[in-house]
């Protein structure tokens, strides 16, 4: 028995020595090889290119995205698991693909949420999603992307360039409210975007405009802070007052709720 | 205008040569290497979990069944996307690592620091290398915070939670609401086309939903954003073409 106990623990730290040195060494080759693309063309191709346009177009992207470097890792731990997060953040298209993915696997072998048996199954679910995705990836896009592109007329490609970004971000935006369902938060967030885009920057300097979306997402930000339902705080913390240590807050966007830590 | 020197918008003539396309395989490669270790080590400690090798098989077999639909919607808008960007930086930034929302939404913050619209009369191969860089690195540094991150959170998952988790479930919701209203709404001013693209994909995405919901029909729900996009496209090129569109 005790021999038996000794053998799993021992599974359990060549499982987790793997994940964790594999995960650093496969991502690191990744992110060298991704980033290497623009650095590539950087250096290669002979336009004039300065680094200080570059500078200012990371601190635009890194003003909207930059809390999400931190954020995102952190609100998807739970779900994911180490195994989980070294995966994820390498396929990309968590929320739209891995997380159904790995919740699909676990209720079809019956794991539940939070359990050791569940990281597993997650992480063997993420498996063939990436199998699945990367074969999708390099024969529809890699093989055929260029020739379905090309087959398609020419007006059809000046449309599709023109107006691509609106078309997406219509059905993006309808998406994230109705899955955020945050009605509050989503009120404030378009009548906070209204105001800045609509009335600000028309009547300021041209350079407005590149921090545009940056200045609606920090007053949203700050507008919802203060402007946030506190019954539930209040209800939480009477709660707590009464000796009771369930606290656990729900990750805007996470499919699941928060379990355990997943440590193990 | 600080581009005279770099006009050329042959971005496609640029971005699909021969050392992009090894870089965008290796990044193939590498992920496959990493689901295969990572699928073997399951399968050896499964029974550190208490779970058969079929289980392991199964759960493997229901993640590739799922991911079916969510892979062909990628697909399509990668797809739409290569004229933006070219093959191999669609299949490693939207395919790989981001998603089509988050970098679509970098590459136009980037170009707008230029005063240039993504896809627009501006969009030079100067433009570009601009966008991709922003929206690389912003991506590098996703992963290096999480490869800092996750051996942190391994040790004390609940710390970071303590420390204030009011405002830690705040922030992200607030930040992504605001981030694609106004990226949303500067599209408004455009044009009566660019309305139109926005309205017909709000629209098709709300019926999608409901739908789904009304029939409990999931894969709709994954494969919502593929026909937005499409619906939007289309409205965008009725109206385009009667006259009310863009100056290309």
């Amino acid at each position: 028995m005790s021999s038996n106990t000794t053998e799993l623990a021992a599974l359990d730290r060549s499982y987790r020595r793997t994940i964790y040195l594999w995960g650093n060494l496969t991502m690191a080759a990744c992110l060298i090889l991704a980033t290497a693309v623009p650095f590539y063309l950087f250096f290669t191709v002979d336009v004039d290119v300065q680094v200080s346009q570059i500078v200012t177009a990371f601190i635009a992207v890194a003003a909207v995205y930059g809390v999400f470097w931190v954020v995102e890792p952190v609100t998807y731990f739970p779900i994911l698991g180490p195994a989980g997060m070294y995966q994820a953040f390498m396929i990309g298209n968590i929320a739209n693909k891995l997380l159904p993915s790995a919740i699909v696997a676990q209720s079809t072998i019956g794991a539940l949420p939070g359990t050791k048996k569940a990281s597993f199954a997650a992480t063997a679910a993420i498996c063939g999603a990436a199998v699945i995705h990367v074969v999708s990836m390099l024969v529809l896009v890699g093989l055929l992307g260029t020739w379905l592109v090309s087959i398609t007329p020419d007006e059809i490609t000046l449309i599709a360039q023109l107006y691509i970004l609106p078309a997406i971000l219509g059905g993006v935006t309808v998406q994230l409210i109705a899955t955020l369902k945050q009605v509050r938060a989503t009120i404030i967030a378009l009548v906070i975007s209204a105001v800045v885009i609509l009335a600000i920057v028309p009547v300021t300097p041209p350079i407005m405009k590149s921090f545009a979306v940056a200045i609606a997402v920090i007053a949203t930000i700050i507008a919802t802070w203060f402007l946030r339902d506190r019954t539930e705080e209040r209800r939480r913390a009477g709660a707590a007052a009464q000796g009771s240590a369930a606290g656990s807050s729900t990750p805007p966007g996470a499919a699941g709720g928060r379990d355990d830590d997943s440590t193990t | 205008m600080i581009w005279a020197q770099s006009t050329s918008t042959d971005i496609i003539g640029i971005a699909n040569i021969p050392v992009l396309w090894v870089l965008a395989l290796a990044v193939f490669a590498v992920i496959i290497l990493q689901s295969v270790i990572y699928l073997i080590a399951v399968k050896r400690a499964a029974r550190a979990a208490d779970m058969t090798q079929r289980e392991v098989n199964q759960s493997f077999r229901a993640g590739a069944v799922a991911a079916i639909g969510p892979s062909l919607a990628v697909v399509l808008v990668s797809v739409a996307l290569l004229p933006l960007f070219g093959t191999p930086p669609v299949l490693v930034r939207i395919g790989l690592i981001g998603s089509a929302a988050t970098e679509v939404a970098s590459a136009s913050l980037a170009t707008n620091t230029l005063g240039v619209d993504l896809g627009g009369s501006g969009y030079t191969q100067a433009v570009f290398i601009v966008a991709l860089m922003a929206m690389s690195l912003s991506g590098a540094m996703w992963q290096i915070c999480t490869m800092i991150l996750t051996p942190l959170l391994g040790k004390g998952t609940d710390v970071l939670q303590r420390v204030n988790p009011a405002l830690m479930s705040i922030v992200p919701s607030a930040a992504l609401l605001a981030a694609f209203a106004s990226l949303t709404i500067t599209e408004i001013p455009k044009s009566l086309a660019h309305i139109a693209a926005v309205v017909a994909s709000a629209l098709v995405m709300v019926a999608c939903l409901l739908l789904a919901r009304a029939l409990s029909q999931a894969w709709l729900r994954e494969w919502a954003l593929g026909f937005s996009i499409i619906g939007g496209l289309i409205v965008a090129y009725f109206v385009h073409y009667a006259g009310y569109g863009a100056a290309a």
